[in-house]
């Protein structure tokens, strides 16, 4: 009886173990030392109502320790408007906004961090890097997703993460460890679901170029292509800082 | 119940108008006590009902008095473990402009975490209440409204609407519409909301907060997180409850409270004499009714019951009518009441709709029963106690027995000693109010003999004017005291409390003159609001250096007011710079060396209180006061009391740089300024607008129309003043028909007799006359006896429950001059339809009996 305890024990931590190296291979497959792209995104309400801007999103830094800027560029009324992002390895991330009509930034508390992303489905958290160490991680199986082979886990925030999902289900697509499907729950209740698609293989790194965002309460959809993406580009660390931004007005 | 089918009901249906009469007096007190009441509930209501509104799902709240705050102070709150969400609030009122709808109440929230504690939207709908919130953040212009202020006003979506900001009037566009709950239903439904930091600049806050919302998370007790934010903040941050907050506006209002609970109970006291009056009339006519009751079995005890339970149904009839009448009343107070408040206290509330609390209601109706009963009571035991015999007798009645007048007369005497006790050894306020409650009794129960006394006094007059009418009016009340008794005592009641205000609102208005004289001396005030109590909107400290260069001004001095808490209640902190104020103003030093003050005030080493605050919270010069400022707690000696009329609640001088540095705040509520020598008020004025208030909202007031603005809001005593005329003259005609027709019943043989040996009409008219114009007369003298004492209770009463004032007793000799012709005539004119009746009455039915 003791020795079976001790071997599920075992296979257990095996198992975890294992489901971990998915997600860290995930990240090193990943792994850029920047990146920069043109965002469009549509954001489809219930009605079928769309509304679309466009944004530029700049990267330095790798999991954990990055620091992004993402600014809009049209419409004009929202041109100029940008969210700069620190990213912790310890813990959630930084976030401030800047709104250039008013001079001013703002610091987006930890509480709001689950409020939608300027209407669209995103939240404000859905933008932070989902580093492997800030997880607990459970494999649920295997689960084919638009008949892609796929690992199937659940990841659960550790203490550290303040996190407006009790937990969520990843999607990893086997073949080129990449992310295809994120839903996040709050209890057992479905609050969002992130589909990855339209894969392409950009300096060796399979990278999706379309993201869509379901919001389960709202019914509402956003849909986000990249283009003009590139990695390892030269940035500097001075672009990302909130004088920085002051400064590109 | 049998006897009050069979006996009462016809008799009120014959007399259907003095019926009426006998429920005006319960109508009348009961409507003044619901409508008053009730007016003050709903203002009160409709604040709390918009702070709940606004404070949304937070569970506790964090300002720093009215001064707000600097933007750190929210990283700080948003650090504590336990907070769920901390949104920063700046919240102000805008008048619109629009003719009807009044002002509109900004709420400027960061809407990115906003939504955590507020709902926009209908629970369960699917139509965002903001179109684009990114494009809401992004343009500065953008402004959300609730859903009834935008039909009211036919505004939909992506229409511009102008406000009047702090860069000048300004175009908005509407980028949101919120459904009408909540938050939207706030303030009478005049809501907006707009980015907090569009809203710093509209309203000219700079970088600071008007106050911290805070929700908790879940199973975290809320008390707890507001020590532990108590703690971190430091004591210049007050976290409390959103009803707590509410709970202050009590305070501010407790001295109308307290005015309206005297007003009250002198309506209801007057309704007593008006019953008691009526019930003497009613047992007069139906005396010889009583008698054959009594003479066919009937027992005291029936007979007192029948009366008794007459008094309970006209107690409930008429506390019904009053009731109705009250909610009529409160329509018309509540807003004059809230716009009031708005303007004294800068609180922000708009009364929906008056709704009256069945609690209220219930008191209303126990008290107009219960009055009721008191006034019908004695004249019910009178009434039992008819000998039949007499009772069929025909004659007089109303002849009060010299043993009655002696027991009223000791009772007041000792009713008196107790006043006096209480006046000279009492200082607590229940003793004050004690003893003006038992001197009030005293002079009731006194007032018959003092009647008699005086209708002896005017019979030599009354007998120069119309040898036989005059003595037979005179004689008439001399031998009846009980019959006039009530109407002199009522009228006596309502005439001493219009006395009583009027005194007051003289006092208040001297006083205020004399300080305004001595203190509100500059040439212009120049404010970024229409009304100066309001604080809103402030201006940058660099203005004042603009102000200064215009051709013409001499000096521009800042001021800024806020509310701040000093032993725990709110009173208005004046930051002035201390010297160069007073190198033009004389303030009336009422403790301390003026000198000394000015001096150790511009150094910053204490603060100058008003005397109305030393006197509300018992401060004196040498005290140390402790005041709480964002940048910490500050001990500060009181340098001494001045006279200054700036706020009810009482108000302190502080060092304007030690307020800056303290509060972390620079910014100016009012400019005062001093012009050179020569300069034409108007012409500045102009320069000024022109100059500075293009871009920029701004008003400039010159002295005289900030003086009238000041008395216009010390009015509310003479408003006050004149409802109780108007209480007076009614109960005077009232009671003078009232008193009349049972003169004219009880007389019925005399006057006959009048008649039969040649007396003409007009003899008998003019008797009648001079009766009604004698019983004035004689409720005048008491009453403006009696206002002397009440007036002097007053004046006590403002100093120590209602704002501090220290006034000095000027009894109204004007008005009481005046109300001579008002109050004669209208006795007068109460007589016309008695008299007629009297003459009219056939001579063979008044002397049947002979």
């Amino acid at each position: 009886m003791n020795k079976l305890i001790t071997l599920l024990l075992v296979t257990t931590a095996l198992h975890a173990q294992d489901v971990r190296g998915i997600i860290e291979e995930v990240q090193r497959r990943s792994h850029t030392d920047s990146q920069r792209y043109e965002g469009t995104l549509q954001v489809i309400d219930n009605k079928e109502r769309v509304t679309t801007k466009r944004w530029t999103y700049q990267r330095i830094g790798s999991f954990g320790e990055s620091k992004a800027v993402l600014k809009f560029i049209e419409p004009a009324e929202v041109k100029g408007i940008a969210l700069l992002i620190f990213n912790q390895k310890d813990r959630s991330s930084d976030q401030w906004m800047w709104t250039p009509s008013l001079q001013r930034d703002r610091r987006i508390a930890m509480q709001d961090r689950s409020t939608r992303f300027f209407g669209t489905d995103f939240s404000f958290e859905d933008l932070e890097e989902r580093d492997v160490d800030q997880f607990d991680y459970k494999l649920l199986g295997e689960e084919p997703l638009n008949g892609q082979a796929c690992w199937k886990i659940e990841s659960r925030p550790r203490k550290t993460k303040s996190s407006q999902y009790t937990h969520s289900h990843v999607w990893v697509r086997k073949d080129i460890y990449a992310f295809v499907q994120i839903e996040g729950f709050k209890n057992q209740t479905l609050v969002r679901r992130i589909q990855y698609s339209n894969f392409e293989k950009i300096k060796n790194i399979w990278t999706a170029k379309k993201f869509e965002v379901l919001d389960a309460a709202r019914k509402s959809r956003t849909v986000m292509q990249l283009e003009k993406l590139e990695y390892n580009i030269p940035t500097k660390q001075e672009d990302f800082t909130l004088q920085s931004l002051r400064r590109s007005e | 119940m049998i006897l009050l089918r069979l006996l009462t009901l016809p008799y009120a249906r014959k007399h259907l108008l003095r019926t009426l009469l006998t429920l005006t007096g319960i109508v009348l007190g009961v409507a003044v006590f619901v409508g008053m009441h009730t007016a003050n509930q709903n203002v009160t209501q409709a604040f709390r009902r918009t702070v709940d509104r606004i404070a949304g799902t937070a569970q506790l709240q964090i300002s720093a008095g009215e001064t707000g705050f600097p933007e750190d102070v929210l990283e700080k709150v948003q650090a504590n473990p336990n907070v769920s969400a901390a949104a920063p609030v700046i919240e102000a009122v805008l008048d619109t402009g629009v003719s009807g709808q009044g002002s509109l109440l900004i709420l400027g929230v960061d809407m990115l975490g906003d939504r955590s504690l507020r709902e926009y939207e209908v629970e369960g709908s699917n139509e965002d209440a903001i179109d684009d919130p990114l494009v809401f953040l992004a343009q500065p212009d953008s402004i959300m409204l609730s859903e009834t202020y935008a039909t009211r006003n036919n505004i939909n979506r992506n229409t511009a609407i102008t406000l009047n900001t702090m860069q000048g009037p300004k175009q908005f566009k509407v980028r949101g519409i919120m459904k009408t709950s909540g938050l939207a239903s706030a303030f009478g439904g005049n809501v907006a909301v707009m980015d907090i930091y569009a809203a710093q600049l509209v309203f000219g806050k700079g970088r600071t907060f008007d106050r911290i919302d805070v929700g908790v998370k879940a199973g975290i007790e809320p008390d707890t997180t507001r020590k532990e934010l108590e703690s971190a903040l430091g004591p210049g941050y007050q976290v409390e409850a959103p009803s707590t907050r509410a709970g202050h506006f009590d305070l501010i209002t407790k001295g109308l409270a307290t005015t309206i609970n005297i007003s009250s109970l002198f309506a209801l006291l007057i309704g007593v004499f008006i019953i008691y009056n009526s019930f003497s009339i009613a047992i007069t006519q139906r005396r010889a009714e009583i008698g054959i009751l009594r003479a066919i079995g009937a027992s005291e005890r029936q007979v007192l019951w029948l009366f008794v339970g007459e008094s309970a149904v006209a107690g409930v009839i008429g506390s019904a009518i009053g009731i109705a009448m009250g909610l009529l009343l409160a329509r018309g107070v509540a807003p004059v009441l809230s716009e009031m408040v708005r303007q004294l206290y800068s609180s922000h509330q708009v009364v929906d709709d008056v709704v009256a609390s069945p609690e209220l209601i219930a008191i209303a109706m126990a008290i107009g029963v219960a009055a009721s009963l008191v006034g019908g009571f004695l004249p019910a035991r009178n009434a039992a106690r008819v000998d039949p015999v007499k009772a069929l007798q025909k004659g007089r009645y109303q002849i009060m027995s010299e043993g009655e007048n002696r027991a009223r007369s000791i009772a007041a005497v000792t009713l008196i000693a107790i006043a006096a006790a209480c006046l000279w050894l009492g200082t607590s306020n229940n003793m004050f109010y004690a003893g003006y409650a038992t001197v009030i009794a005293s002079l009731v129960l006194l007032s018959p003999a003092l009647a008699q006394f005086l209708a002896k006094a005017i019979r030599p007059l009354w007998k120069l004017l119309r040898p036989v009418e005059g003595v037979l009016a005179a004689d008439s009340l001399i031998q009846a005291p009980r019959r006039t008794s009530a109407t002199v005592s009522a009228l006596m009641l309502s005439l001493a409390l219009a006395v009583g205000f009027s005194g007051i609102a003289g006092a208040i208005h001297s006083s205020v003159l004399t300080w305004m004289d001595t203190t509100l001396n500059p040439d212009l005030f120049i404010t970024p609001t229409q009304t100066i109590t309001n604080r809103d909107f402030r201006f940058p400290a660099e203005l004042e250096q603009q102000i200064a260069a215009i051709p013409g001004v001499a000096e521009a001095q800042p001021v800024r007011s806020s509310r701040m808490m000093i032993k725990g209640v709110p009173a208005l902190g004046i930051a002035v710079p201390i010297a160069a104020v007073n190198r033009r103003i004389k303030p009336a030093v009422v403790e301390g060396n003026l000198e000394e003050m000015i001096r150790l005030g511009s150094e910053g080493k204490g603060i100058i209180i008003s005397d109305s605050l030393a006197n509300i919270r018992n401060i004196h010069k040498g005290e140390v006061v402790e005041l709480d400022s964002p940048g910490g707690r500050i001990s500060l000696p009181v340098l001494g009391t001045t006279v200054d009329f700036s706020d009810q609640q009482g108000s302190f001088l502080i060092e304007k740089t030690l307020y800056e540095k303290y509060w972390q705040d620079t910014s100016v509520n009012v400019f005062r300024v001093y012009l050179k020598p020569g300069a034409s008020t108007e012409a500045v004025k102009e320069n000024i607008l022109a100059q500075l208030g293009r871009n920029r909202r701004m008003f400039v007031f010159t002295n005289a129309s900030l003086r009238e603005f000041i008395l216009t809001a010390t009015a509310q005593w003479f408003g006050l003043t004149y409802v109780q005329l108007a209480v007076a003259l009614l109960v005077a005609v009232l009671g003078i028909v009232n008193t009349l027709t049972v003169s004219i019943s009880d007389r019925r043989r005399e006057l006959g007799i009048l008649q039969a040996v040649g007396g003409l009409r007009g003899q008998v008219r003019r008797t009648i006359w001079l009766e009604a114009v004698a019983i004035g007369l004689i409720g005048l003298i008491l009453g403006l006896a009696m206002g002397a004492v009440t007036l002097y209770y007053n004046v006590d009463m403002l100093r120590r429950d209602m704002a501090g004032l220290r006034l000095e007793y000027q009894y109204p000799f004007t008005f009481a001059i005046a109300l001579f012709p008002v109050i004669l005539g209208c006795a007068f004119l109460a007589s016309i339809w008695p008299a007629e009746t009297a003459v009219r009455r056939s001579l063979v039915e008044s002397l049947e009996y002979e």
